[in-house]
């Protein structure tokens, strides 16, 4: 193997001409995008675009009609038969591939009935059979991590919107995932709340954590995105890096979208 | 007053029998109602239509009907069937339609959010059902429940047409013997009140301890 390719890490996460409808009502067309292994990518586009069903077909919460998408080389919603057929994997299949994918919502999804703990530690627990008490360690050590090594006993519901957040991406992460999705994660957030999720966020671009990161928060993809997507009407406008994208926009919706941007700040 | 003290072990027994209808008729209920709401919202389809089907006749048949139709027609089919059981079957069956609707509905009132956040971590739908939805689902029908089991309780009385000694059964028997319906049906009302005072009662305990704040 020669050093040069050796360098380029591989594709976690491939998404391949996926086209989704509802109804008569394209709302992907056609979309193809990769993650690489240790890469932060964030799609950005304004509302409606297809950015979080894009997401939510990843981890195949949502249904498409063609394309494939897999994780680290492996199919995950669908499986393309010898004769080309489409077949919707079963649920058991599913499942396994969504265990290697953390996905955090944007509105949290808490077990409310369990304590943050609980929250964290189920999925080790009852996907990766360990012990309570190994899975509850684990849980500990993440719940610190994103600083509410203290809120270990409290119910989803005595937290605010930020802790419940963060509680949610160390449950995610309790599953040791080789990509994380981020869908719209601060959109539900009072504004003096979404620093503290973006810290966490942060945190795991500089540990190297495959993420794709669907957001309205423009400054963090600049700073801290390795590529950006942006999406707008069920496609795929433009990619690149954060500096291609911001400075130097090339499709014109993406220029007014960016502008739009920029004028609502000012607002 | 005092041609009544005598008849009191008599109601006592009424009132046994009337406890018993309604502990069995509610479980029986709920069983029923857990089966018919799985069924509507996880079976396969045919099963599911049948399912309805069966809804809407226990629900559009009044109680006194059904009991009618097992103690006087049932027999004419060949089926010989004891009345108590029988009225156990018919109260049971009857209220685990409204039941089902109970359940339904609560298990629909978890948030879509939750199933998707179960998935999300790798888990498969039965397990979802018992560690995620069960739980938040029952909260939401404690009181619903309550209800229901209340109208059990009190649809038991029925049975006292086709001959069971349940308390409604007896007053009436104590009333033709000593022709004092105010104190006797006073007292047949009071068993009843006080059965599902003791329901409501243990529904809003068991809502307290089952609280979580949202």
């Amino acid at each position: 193997m020669s050093t040069e390719t050796s360098f380029i890490p591989p594709v976690e996460i491939e998404v391949c001409s996926v086209s989704k409808w509802f109804g008569a009502n394209q709302v992907l067309k056609q979309v193809s995008t990769t993650v690489r292994r240790g890469e932060a990518v964030v799609v950005i586009g304004p509302s409606g675009s297809g950015k979080t069903t894009l997401l939510r077909c990843i981890n195949a919460l949502e249904e498409y009609q063609e394309g494939e998408i897999s994780l680290a080389g492996n199919a995950i919603g669908y499986t393309i038969e010898a004769n080309g057929r489409r077949r919707r994997q079963p649920e058991r299949e599913i499942a396994a591939m969504r265990a290697q994918v953390g996905m955090v919502f944007q509105n949290f999804n808490l077990f409310p009935h369990m304590s943050v703990l609980r929250n964290v530690s189920l999925g080790p627990i009852r996907i990766r059979h360990k012990d309570r008490e190994a899975a509850e360690d684990i849980g500990r050590q993440l719940l610190d991590r994103v600083g509410l090594g203290q809120k270990v006993d409290a119910l989803p519901g005595q937290l605010s919107g930020g802790q419940q957040q963060r509680v949610a991406i160390a449950r995610a992460l309790a599953m040791e995932p080789k990509a994380m999705l981020f869908d719209e994660v601060t959109s539900a957030l009072d504004p003096e709340l979404v620093g503290e999720v973006l810290d966490v966020m942060r945190q795991l671009v500089q540990d190297g954590m495959t993420m794709m990161i669907v957001t309205h928060e423009m400054a963090f993809a600049r700073a801290f995105a390795e590529r950006v997507v942006f999406m707008a009407d069920g496609e795929v406008v433009e990619q690149g890096s954060p500096e291609e994208i911001f400075e130097a926009p090339k499709a014109a919706r993406l220029q007014a979208f960016l502008k739009r941007f920029q004028q609502g700040y000012r607002l | 007053m005092d041609s009544l003290i005598p008849s009191l072990p008599y109601l006592g027994r009424g009132v046994l029998m009337t406890l018993y209808l309604s502990a069995a008729s509610t479980a029986l209920a709920t069983f029923v109602g857990l089966v018919l709401a799985m069924i509507q919202l996880f079976a396969w389809r045919p099963v599911r239509w049948a399912a309805e089907i069966l809804l809407y006749l226990l629900r559009g048949v009044p109680l006194l009907v059904l009991l009618f139709a097992m103690y006087y027609a049932l027999p004419y089919s060949g089926f010989r069937i004891e009345p108590s059981t029988g009225g156990i079957m018919v109260i049971g069956v009857y209220f685990g339609a409204f039941m089902a609707e109970v359940f339904r509905a609560a298990a629909l009132a978890v948030p879509r959010g939750q199933w998707e956040a179960g998935r999300a971590i790798g888990m498969r739908t039965p397990r979802i059902i018992v560690d995620v939805v069960l739980m938040q689902a029952l909260r939401i029908a404690a009181p619903p429940y309550i209800n229901t089991s209340i109208m059990v309780v009190k649809g038991t009385s029925l049975v006292a047409i086709i001959g069971l000694a349940d308390v409604t059964f007896i007053g009436r028997q104590i009333v033709e013997r000593t022709l004092a319906p105010f104190e006797v049906f006073g007292a047949v009302a009071l068993v009843y009140l006080l059965i599902c005072y003791g329901l409501s009662t243990l529904g809003r305990y068991a809502e307290t301890k089952a609280n979580y704040v949202h």
